[in-house]
């Protein structure tokens, strides 16, 4: 026991799960859709098809998956409450998860009243979540980049949400408003001021933490959030004027932002105390590769403009970001966090620590690097699949799989937490 | 005596599993300095509801210093 040791309540391990459970079914649909319509689907960004991939990515797996994230990793990494979680995730999870299935099949189906409808279900959703968020980081005691670049990241959600709003009203209602820069500056805000920034944050923390690597340097942590959400401001600024050869040429400071922070995180893996290659530290290394193959490939088309006339070019961007960069990410930190709040949660109901399974415990190793083999697979095919047609089916198959056994992983280490906790309680009565 | 826990080189939760082991032993007027690249506040709340008192010293490499003891009285 612990006689003289109390744990704070922090959320109920419900919060994040709720959230994490649901994510990877989005990345199922996106996968079984790419397989359904197969053939030359992905020969422009702008089909119905990969308008409703992408938002089954980024408003289904991504943002159920990165708001769960939060609510967790708050209270762990700087020490902030979120009021009433239960409440608010009970609120937030549900209503973004609707918003997402309306959102998705009013860009598949063309039908606006699905996308009207979307739209209110966002707007409370994500500003419920925001005000909640940003109250809990802005009381914490605590200080340092993960803080202040997490308050980035959250501005930038709001932003995107509100340009994703205005855009799907815009299709909607037929309103008379630019629909090319206004979605280059909502996909700048969602890629990189939110979802990069937010991997930025987290990334301070976990990657010494998790993958045993000497810390992010100073300077870099304090530069890299403030000039990304300089070259994003560039971009849009460029967009909205309507100056399309600055606009493309603005893209070359994002690729280069983008890069430094890729290649930062890779030299620190390589150079990193212990050499782990766990799924996380893989996962991690892929999206890496992939932010650089990003940066690289934008920077080309931002200076030979050219480049980007077939508009296959644009198509194997989102590719290398969406599955390539964001779900490695994203599959790689769910492989630490449910273990971690299995492991915090069971060491609070007051059993000996030796009694605590291990974090190894929660999710079987082999079901983790088996799980990675296959993504590393589906992304191989998905970015070949841009190219040639042929390969889209067995592309979407395979990221359909692949985000299966990720969903089965996180449902095998729920299940491990509910074993667990039955046989301590068991054994702390029995004492 | 300072029971010297390096955490640098150690995946969590390992680092606080063995604080929370070292607390256990912890004798009036002993300390446990936890060496770690992050601030552990799941532990800072531990610390903060269970009576123990601590001091956070960052140093030039990265690494925070944290130097447990009861608190006095």
């Amino acid at each position: 026991m612990h006689p003289n040791l109390s744990f704070e309540q922090a959320p109920p391990i419900s919060v994040p799960y709720r959230f994490l459970l649901a994510a990877p079914w989005f990345g199922v649909l996106a996968g079984f859709l790419l397989a359904w319509v197969g053939g030359d689907v992905l020969e422009s960004r702008w089909t119905p098809e990969v308008l409703a991939l992408v938002h089954l990515i980024a408003v289904g797996f991504m943002l159920q998956a990165m708001s769960g994230a939060m609510f967790q990793f708050i209270p762990v990494a700087v020490g902030g409450n979120v009021w009433r979680p239960l409440l608010v995730a009970n609120v937030v999870q549900p209503t973004l998860l609707v918003a997402a299935v309306l959102l998705v099949a009013g860009l598949l189906f063309s039908a606006p009243a699905l996308l009207s409808a979307a739209v209110p279900l966002f707007l409370c959703g994500v500003g419920v979540f925001a005000v909640v968020v940003m109250l809990a980081l802005w009381r914490t005691p605590a200080t340092g980049m993960t803080l202040w670049t997490m308050r980035l990241a959250l501005a930038g959600l709001v932003l995107t949400v509100l340009l994703g709003a205005l855009l799907a009203e815009t299709l909607a209602r037929g309103l008379a408003l630019p629909l090319i820069p206004l979605t280059n500056v909502h996909l700048a805000w969602g890629l990189g001021a939110w979802a990069l920034m937010l991997v930025g944050a987290v990334s301070y923390f976990v990657v010494p933490m998790f993958q045993l690597t000497h810390p992010y340097p100073s300077w870099f942590a304090r530069g890299f959030g403030p000039l990304l959400l300089l070259a994003v401001l560039i971009w849009s600024g460029f967009w909205l004027l309507d100056d399309k050869s600055l606009a493309q040429a603005a893209g070359l400071p994002l690729a280069v932002v983008c890069a430094a922070f890729g290649g930062t995180t890779l030299w620190l893996q390589y150079t990193r105390r212990r050499k782990i290659d766990d799924a996380t530290s893989l996962n991690f290394r892929v999206a890496m590769i992939a932010l650089l193959a990003f940066a690289l490939s934008a920077a080309s088309m931002a200076v030979w403009p050219q480049l980007a006339d077939d508009p296959r070019a644009v198509v194997w961007l989102g590719m290398l970001v969406f599955p390539g960069v964001f779900v490695s990410t994203i599959s790689g930190m769910t492989y630490k966090i449910t273990p971690f709040l299995n492991w915090l949660h069971l060491q609070r109901l007051g059993a000996p620590i030796s009694a605590v399974p291990n974090m190894k415990k929660m999710i079987p190793g082999d079901a983790m690097t088996g799980q990675f083999r296959l993504h590393l697979l589906a992304l191989t095919l998905l970015l070949a699949a841009v190219w040639l047609p042929a390969l889209a089916r067995p592309a979407g198959l395979a990221f359909a799989a692949s985000c299966a056994w990720l969903g089965a992983n996180v449902i095998q280490a729920l299940k491990n937490y509910h074993r667990f906790r039955d046989q301590i309680r068991a054994s702390v009565l029995h004492h | 005596m300072t029971i010297v826990i390096d955490g640098r080189e150690l995946q969590p939760p390992e680092p606080m599993e063995r604080t929370l082991e070292a607390l256990e032993k912890l004798g009036e007027g002993e300390d446990i300095l936890l060496q770690l690249y992050c601030q552990p506040h799941p532990l800072f709340n531990i610390l903060r509801n269970s009576g123990y008192a601590w001091t956070d010293n960052l140093l030039a490499d990265g690494t925070r210093e944290i130097r447990i003891r009861k608190s006095p009285g």
